[in-house]
């Protein structure tokens, strides 16, 4: 060991030159994954800091259309401190009633917060900003109201019936849990204003929140347990303040997993570079390898020499990644949307380094040790001969084994410190299922290279160049390919979704939905929209909110429910009644209840939902509806389009159900986009206490999720691509010599200094050109995927973005094969040719 | 064939400027086979590099098969040498990417010619080396790869052949035969051969023999042997 550290110890002074592309490729992957799990880390630290403020107490009872009896808030009190906040949507309308917006309306007692603190501008006190002051309460509203109705503090706001003082702008609320569906500004009222509204009415869909702040060493989770088991009939969702945040720590859980697994396709990616500069530098070597084995050493101690020099540079590359990662917390805080109710703690959390830093060692292992392996089977005897190669085009069987297990190694580490594991699980099977993919492709376009003989000059030698023995081509083509892949799957779901939501969903989607109909106001709501011009496709059902408790009798907590139908379970959903099926669904499985049918309850359950719950026709559903069960026997299943935005609900009930049950009308309608600000003035003018939701809003608010989605999937798709270019970089810099010299034959032998340049052309076009080819059809591939059988959006391929993607890539080769190249066209024959 | 006047050529060093040729005066005419013989350093290959087209005189004139280089841009001198110029070299300089076909067909494919393949196949059989057309360079011999060397300076039937020390990285026997074979191919021919070698008995095979010594001539004779040689061969 000591002489193999002294030999590698004497080849490493020669310099990093050939292994710069090694460094970056490592660093690249390993600064990624070390930068989102730092980030992550402290990001999570926050959220545990702050979880009680987040909540807004210790433990949180939240009930649906109905505060809580005064048994079950006496229980409460007897706890803790209690702090009520309700919560709903509702219009709000300046003064004249010209200007009027949707609200996130929520109502607060004078305890609130229980954690934390309001910022309010002007700086006040929230008690006194929200106190009744010569008979007028006052309301505080996120700026977002005040830009939309063109108010200031002071101004008057109707929200229902009731008229309030605008007193401040609401600037951070504790407990603002930003949800990404939010469809109008936030308002504050305190809670004794509520009822001044109007609003609260049997079956509105407002929220009662109960927050309880424990005494000094209370313990949350035995007492939600014990409130639990006191209070069954109470029908309360119960949350501890370790799960202050669920959707929120679930988006950071997925996008850690996410971003940690770009991270860990850039390293896959680079690996080939890694392995590419192992190979060159080798290849460099083989004289130096058979020369010292010729002088006695042993192949063991070669492989360790030359390992060891590996293993020098890694650790140079991983400690660049590792010290990049560290500092990104530091680097990305002031660029976090401020939307975020927390900020990273910042500092240095080792154990997101320390797995970076493992990935990238066995990244350089998996990918290294195949050339090391190779390299060390040439014979002493070589020396004799004038080429001096390896004995054998594959490494011992002792050496694929380790590349395997570092491999496994890499896969294992990247699912077990995954918060969610299946998905990595995918994710990893298939990021180095399509490296592989494309290194088999990639030597099919080799091999075609190699039948293809065209007659032009210039085009055969770039052909030879792709298709000679140790050409990089394969490692190239994969490794640009599949960045460039899902830039093109990008631009594909990025194009339909923006055609889907922007132009063909607006064509036959409702402009309005109208929520929180009174029952007593329904033949009224008929009668206004029908006397209004212009009004068409009125649909209204009625409207009920509920919770699934049981599926088959067993608690949904313990039943096996898909991750992709959890989001029925996690609140309340909305449940309708109906005679007929409704529009825009088919009933698939089971039948439909007779018309008139009025036996014991039957539910129409969403296929889909049906399939994640593992739930058929004859199975039982129980309902929890404003605290009384019901239990229902499912009939049929239903396929729902839901793209049409139309009135649907994933549970419709037959008729009689819900009896008894406070219950409001749902409704739709569609008008002209220039008639919408008469028809949502003319509705909620008329009925205070309706809510208008537009469509349009809700459409744009989806055209932006998806437009930051695919922005952050273009930031994550250029990582692979750097990773790739990276690559290609490396074979151009291994490659520079025998370019050069190539030129210098080729001018020798009479070509132009054009045709040198067009065999350049020809070399780069027809890497991009297949490097693009690949990515265009598995871009579309996955594209296509992910629209139909994820997004379920329809799907049209639109040849003119992936074409402008694909040229605009090749271009970027060329260009960048020719700042690599470029030097080889003006090299001077003389200076390589000479021999004296 | 060659006609230089007073060619002069200086080239810079991190020593300071190197006169390499201090005038050179030179006349050969077609069909000749000539030596270029000196110490080593003595501007030999440069001499030779000047020949070709691939390194410029500061001063004096050159004109080959006609033509006079000066004015002649790098695009217009590598149209010239595709012409009337092959080139041999010590180190056989093939290109690696290329299998041994590939490349003796390499000039003609540069001059667009439809035969390249075909004339290739023709001219390999000539040096004997029809069963390795595809074998690439590594993949031969260093005398096989001077055979395709000498196979692809000799494709497109240049008025002239130069050859810098072809022998120089081979062993004597296979030297032997590749001058044999090079010899033999430039007679066959009638191309003008100018050959830079150290060995005085190689140079003696061709008809005349110019010796170089610090960037002048120092001595233009007539080699007996080679001539007769070459009287017999015509005959």
């Amino acid at each position: 060991m000591k002489l193999a550290l002294r030999l590698a110890r004497r080849e490493l002074r020669g310099g990093l030159a050939g292994f710069r592309i090694f460094i970056a490729c490592l660093a690249l992957g390993v600064a990624v994954i070390a930068g989102v799990g730092s980030l992550s880390a402290a990001l999570d630290a926050a959220l545990r800091n702050d979880a009680r403020a987040l909540l807004g107490g210790d433990v949180d009872f939240h009930l649906f259309h109905r505060p809580a009896s005064a048994a079950e808030r006496a229980y409460l009190d007897r706890a803790g401190r209690v702090s009520e906040a309700d919560d709903m949507r509702a219009m709000a309308r300046n003064a004249d009633g010209s200007q009027r917006s949707l609200i996130q309306l929520k109502a607060v007692d004078s305890s609130y917060p229980l954690y934390g603190s309001v910022t309010l501008d002007p700086p006040q006190n929230l008690a006194d900003a929200l106190a009744l002051r010569d008979g007028r309460w006052g309301a505080v509203a996120a700026a977002g109201l005040f830009q939309k109705l063109g108010l200031k503090p002071g101004d008057l706001v109707r929200i229902g019936d009731g008229m309030f003082q605008l007193r401040a702008v609401l600037v951070h609320e504790p407990d603002a849990l930003s949800g990404t569906f939010d469809l109008g500004p936030k308002v504050t009222l305190a809670l004794p204003a509520l009822p001044s509204t109007g609003l609260i009415q049997p079956g509105a869909l407002v929220g009662y929140g109960y927050r309880v702040r424990l005494p000094p060493g209370g313990n949350e989770a035995a007492f939600a347990a014990r409130a639990k088991a006191d209070l069954p009939d109470a029908a309360w969702r119960i949350r501890g303040f370790a799960d202050a945040a669920p959707s929120l720590q679930r988006l950071l859980d997925r996008l850690t997993v996410f971003l940690t697994l770009v991270g860990l396709t850039a390293l896959l990616v680079g690996g080939v570079g890694i392995g590419n500069a192992v190979r060159a530098y080798l290849n460099e070597k083989l004289p130096s390898i058979a020369a010292l084995k010729c002088l006695g050493a042993s192949r063991r101690l070669v492989f360790t020499c030359y390992l060891l020099q590996i293993l020098a540079l890694a650790a140079a590359g991983i400690a660049l990644g590792v010290a990049l990662g560290a500092a990104a917390p530091f680097i990305v805080a002031p660029f976090l949307p401020s939307s975020l109710p927390v900020g990273p703690q910042l500092g240095l959390y080792w154990q997101p380094l320390a797995t970076a830093a493992l990935d990238g060692l066995l990244a350089t292992l998996a990918f290294a040790l195949w050339p090391l392996g190779i390299a060390c089977e040439v014979r002493a005897a070589s020396l004799f001969r004038l080429l001096i190669e390896p004995a054998d085009k594959v490494p011992p069987v002792w050496v694929i084994a380790a590349i395997a297990l570092s491999g496994l190694g890499l896969g294992a580490l990247a699912v077990l410190t995954a918060p969610e594991r299946v998905t990595s699980l995918w994710f990893v099977a298939g990021a180095a299922g399509a490296l592989l993919a494309f290194q088999l492709l990639a030597r099919g376009v080799i091999a075609l290279a190699r039948i293809l003989r065209p007659r032009r000059a210039s085009l055969r030698l770039a052909l030879a160049n792709l298709h000679r023995p140790g050409a990089p081509t394969s490692g190239v083509v994969a490794s640009l390919g599949l960045g460039l892949a899902v830039l093109v799957s990008i631009v594909l779901v990025r194009g339909n979704a923006a055609s889907e939501f922007g132009e063909i969903l607006p064509q036959r989607a409702p402009s309005f939905f109208f929520i929180d109909i009174q029952p007593d106001q329904a033949a009224d709501f008929d009668k206004l929209l029908a006397s209004l011009p212009g009004v068409e496709e009125i649909a209204r059902v009625p409207s009920l909110r509920g919770r699934i408790d049981q599926l088959n009798g067993m608690p949904v907590e313990k039943a096996q429910i898909a991750p992709e139908a959890e989001w029925a379970v996690r609140s309340e959903r909305g449940l309708t009644y109906a005679a007929l099926p409704p529009e825009g669904s088919r009933v698939i499985e089971g039948q439909w209840w007779p018309k008139d049918y009025s036996g014991p309850p039957l539910i129409s359950l969403d296929a889909n939902l049906a399939r994640g719950m593992n739930l058929k026709p004859g199975d039982t559903m129980t309902l929890n509806v404003l605290g009384r069960e019901l239990t229902a026997t499912i009939a049929n299943l239903r396929e729902i389009d839901w793209t049409s935005l139309g009135l649907n609900f994933a549970i419709v009930l037959s008729p009689g159900s819900l009896d008894g049950a406070p219950e409001t009308d749902i409704a739709t309608a569609r008008t002209a986009p220039e008639n919408e600000t008469a028809l949502e003035a003319a509705v909620t003018d008329r009925f205070p206490n309706v809510s208008a939701i537009a469509v349009r809003d809700v459409l744009t608010s989806l055209s932006a999720i998806v437009d930051a989605i695919a922005r952050a999937m273009t930031a994550a798709a250029s990582i692979a691509i750097a990773a790739g270019v990276l690559v290609l970089a490396g074979a151009i810099a291994s490659g520079r010599k025998r370019r050069i010299y190539e030129a210098v034959l080729l001018k020798v032998l009479g070509a132009e200094r054009k045709g040198v340049l067009k065999g350049f052309v020809w070399e780069y076009g027809l890497l991009g050109a297949a490097s693009a080819a690949l990515a265009g059809a598995i871009g579309t591939l996955m594209a296509y995927v992910t629209l139909t059988r994820i997004m379920r959006v329809p799907w049209q391929f639109l040849p003119v973005p992936v074409a402008l993607t694909l040229v605009l890539a090749v271009l970027a080769i060329l260009a960048f094969g020719w700042l690599g190249t470029g030097r080889a066209l003006a090299a001077k024959a003389a200076d390589y040719l000479r021999n004296e | 064939m060659i006609l230089l006047d007073g060619v002069q050529l200086t080239l810079a060093s991190e020593a300071g400027a190197v006169n390499v040729l201090r005038g050179v005066s030179l006349k050969i005419a077609k069909g000749e086979t000539v030596a270029l013989v000196g110490p080593s350093g003595s501007g030999k290959s440069t001499l030779m590099m000047v020949i070709g087209g691939l390194e410029r005189a500061n001063a004096g004139s050159v004109v080959i098969a006609g033509r006079d280089f000066a004015g002649l841009g790098e695009d217009d001198l590598a149209r010239l040498r595709r012409e009337h110029i092959g080139i041999v070299f010590q180190s056989f300089h093939l290109m690696p990417a290329m299998t041994a076909l590939e490349n003796v067909a390499l000039p003609l494919e540069l001059a667009g010619r439809d035969d390249a393949a075909a004339a290739a196949r023709a001219t390999l059989a000539a040096v004997g080396l029809s069963a390795r057309e595809r074998h690439y360079p590594a993949q031969l011999s260093g005398g096989e790869q001077q055979r395709v060397a000498i196979a692809r300076a000799f494709v497109a039937s240049p008025g002239l052949i130069l050859a810098d020390e072809p022998t120089g990285n081979l062993d004597g026997e296979t030297g032997r035969k590749v001058m044999d074979l090079l010899f033999g191919l430039a007679a066959e021919s009638g191309t003008t051969l100018l050959l830079i070698t150290h060995d005085r008995a190689l140079a003696r095979r061709c008809s005349r023999i110019l010796s170089l010594e610090d960037g002048r001539i120092t001595a233009d004779e007539k080699s007996a042997t080679g001539a007769a040689r070459r009287g017999r061969k015509r005959r």
